[in-house]
């Protein structure tokens, strides 16, 4: 019998969607390849919703709900998931890929000797999960992983096939399980506090975002993408150049030395379209670009474009989509 | 305090980067360090400048080529650089059995105090090898680390999560992977070059014989061409987004 386990993420008492998406993704392929089981892991307490309603299928989530665990802890996180992989004799371990689960699986890789693999999943015959595919040398390339171990730990990149529901069509419940912090834990005491920025969508969490680069000129130009962001509900990124002048936070760069996003909508306004921007974007949905160089290699990967001074353009596309959205 | 920074060798982004037959082609690439790395390494260098009778040790698990990596190390103000010599890794738990094996020789068995990484290489780009370090050294590892503050025992870190800022206290020893941020890398002077001849370059040996925990194959040249459809104008690119888009002409 082939055991699944999602790890599901808590910030701040709140279980993130990329969790309940990673969790829906895997119910999806756990269906489609006959007799997987769906476990779920939430390490932290919730504040708020009863959680069976976000999560698609069946299956039982266990709760480790201690409030000291309301933090992030490497070395309890990772001795609660470890426990309950061996517990439960899970074959696959799944995360969304996140900050949190950028520093933990590594960890977990090396206690269990299982194989780490991230990117799109690859599938055998039998519909399981055999694998993963992702750009390698800053998006230049691609390369497949295999698993050598027979414990693997997946990271699921935010891919625009993963959307919540709104309401759940199994069953799923919530056990509590009795992993509670370890004395111990405090050989390597730490204190761990979260500063959300204010008001803010990150951009790997967007699903349309407006990316601005070079040809934005300045920190000034790229009022006109937070307008264009704001009206279209998105998030306002940027490329490596604009980042490295100081025009925007590192928190918005897209690209090799920056996020990976997902959008389902992806604006490049001013953006040449350098292979490593490129690398970040190469799961995002519709691309369009605006940039005065007919030449420039972002248009090889858009799917619509306009060519023109970004500084003329975008007004004139923010009154238009004013027009539009006042006329429905 | 014992400071180790481990670095590694890419293909400079700059340099013309092809494939053949499932390998890179390293005919006409050039090699640098990577570019986390050099955060990491500044990182460090900052610190020993601050903390009288710290020690910065560079290492690399490479051939011998990479000497000229380790020198610019040197002029970038380390003190010590150790060559690694191993079987080129087939995968990141291998590349940090190999550098735990290093240190380990290295520093004749005792942990170095603080241990800085880059967040990821940009060749194979799996952000694995910091963490993975930390665990078989036994001792704590924070990833993607943007902000770093000593005080006494006490190391105050910052790295980025979603939406926000993760805070983080705790004492060393502990592995640090360096995000973009952290700093600004200096440049070496003519006089740093000299010095860092004087320097002195170690040579180590270390194997591993250990089985991969994974294995990577199809290295490809990525295609990605779309034909793009350019709009007649503003009102137009509108249109064609609102008949494809569902956010466009829905809610």
């Amino acid at each position: 019998m082939t055991k699944f386990l999602v790890f599901l993420e808590q910030r701040e008492g709140v279980l993130k969607k990329s969790s309940i998406a990673a969790w829906n993704r895997v119910q999806e392929f756990a269906a489609l390849s006959a007799g997987a089981i769906v476990t779920g892991l939430l390490v932290g307490p919730l504040d708020r919703q009863p959680i069976g309603d976000l999560l698609a299928g069946d299956g039982v989530v266990y709760h480790a709900n201690a409030e000291l665990l309301r933090p992030y802890q490497q070395e309890s996180y990772t001795r609660i998931v470890a426990s309950m992989i061996t517990q439960e004799s899970i074959s696959a371990l799944f995360f969304a890929d996140s900050s949190l689960s950028r520093d933990l699986a590594p960890r977990l890789s090396v206690l269990l000797k299982a194989s780490l693999l991230s990117g799109d999943l690859l599938f055998n015959r039998q519909g399981y999960p055999d694998g993963s595919f992702r750009p390698v040398y800053s998006g230049l390339a691609t390369a497949s992983f295999s698993p050598q171990r027979n414990i693997s730990i997946y990271t699921l990149s935010p891919s625009r096939g993963m959307v919540t529901r709104s309401s759940a069509d199994g069953t799923v419940q919530v056990m509590p399980t009795a992993q509670h912090h370890h004395s111990s834990d405090n050989l390597l005491a730490e204190l761990r506090r979260i500063v959300l920025r204010q008001n803010s969508l990150d951009i790997a969490e967007a699903g349309i975002i407006v990316a601005g680069g070079r040809g934005m000129g300045s920190s000034a130009g790229f009022a006109l993408l937070e307008e264009l962001a704001a009206l279209l509900g998105g998030a306002v990124g940027a490329s490596r150049f604009a980042v490295d002048e100081g025009w925007r936070a590192h928190a918005e760069q897209i690209g090799q030395t920056g996020k990976t996003v997902a959008p389902q909508l992806y604006f490049a306004c001013g953006v040449s379209g350098a292979p490593q921007h490129l690398a970040g974007i190469a799961s995002a949905g519709i691309v369009v670009a605006i940039n005065s160089d007919p030449d420039a290699s972002i248009f090889q990967v858009a799917d619509y474009g306009i060519v023109g001074d970004v500084h003329l353009v975008l007004p004139k596309l923010i009154e238009a989509l004013k027009e539009f959205l006042k006329k429905k | 305090m014992n400071i180790a920074v481990c670095l590694c060798q890419v293909p400079d982004s700059a340099s013309v980067i092809g494939f053949a037959d499932g390998a890179l082609d390293r005919s006409r690439i050039n090699e640098v360090i990577n570019p986390y790395d050099e955060y990491a390494l500044e990182e460090a260098v900052s610190l020993k400048e601050r903390i009288a009778g710290s020690l910065v040790t560079v290492f690399t698990v490479a051939p011998l080529s990479a000497k000229d990596m380790l020198r610019k190390a040197l002029a970038l103000g380390a003190d010590r650089a150790v060559l690694v010599s191993a079987t080129e890794p087939s995968d990141p738990y291998l590349r940090a059995l190999q550098l735990k094996s290093a240190l380990m020789e290295f520093y004749e068995g005792i942990i170095p105090d603080l241990v800085f990484c880059g967040k990821s290489s940009t060749d194979f780009q799996s952000a694995q090898v910091p963490s993975m370090l930390g665990a078989l050294l036994g001792i704590a590892s924070v990833s993607g680390v943007t902000s770093l503050n000593l005080s006494g025992e006490h190391l105050h870190l910052e790295r980025e999560i979603e939406g926000g800022v993760e805070q983080i206290e705790l004492h060393y020893p502990v592995v640090i992977s360096a995000e973009k941020g952290l700093n600004q890398p200096r440049k070496t002077t003519v006089k740093a070059v000299m010095e860092a001849r004087k320097k002195p370059i170690d040579l180590l040996t270390v194997s591993v014989d250990v089985a991969p925990l994974v294995l990577m194959s199809d290295l490809k040249a990525l295609e990605r061409k779309k034909v793009c459809r350019f709009a007649e104008d503003e009102k137009d690119l509108v249109l064609l987004l609102s008949n494809e888009f569902p956010l466009f002409s829905g809610d």
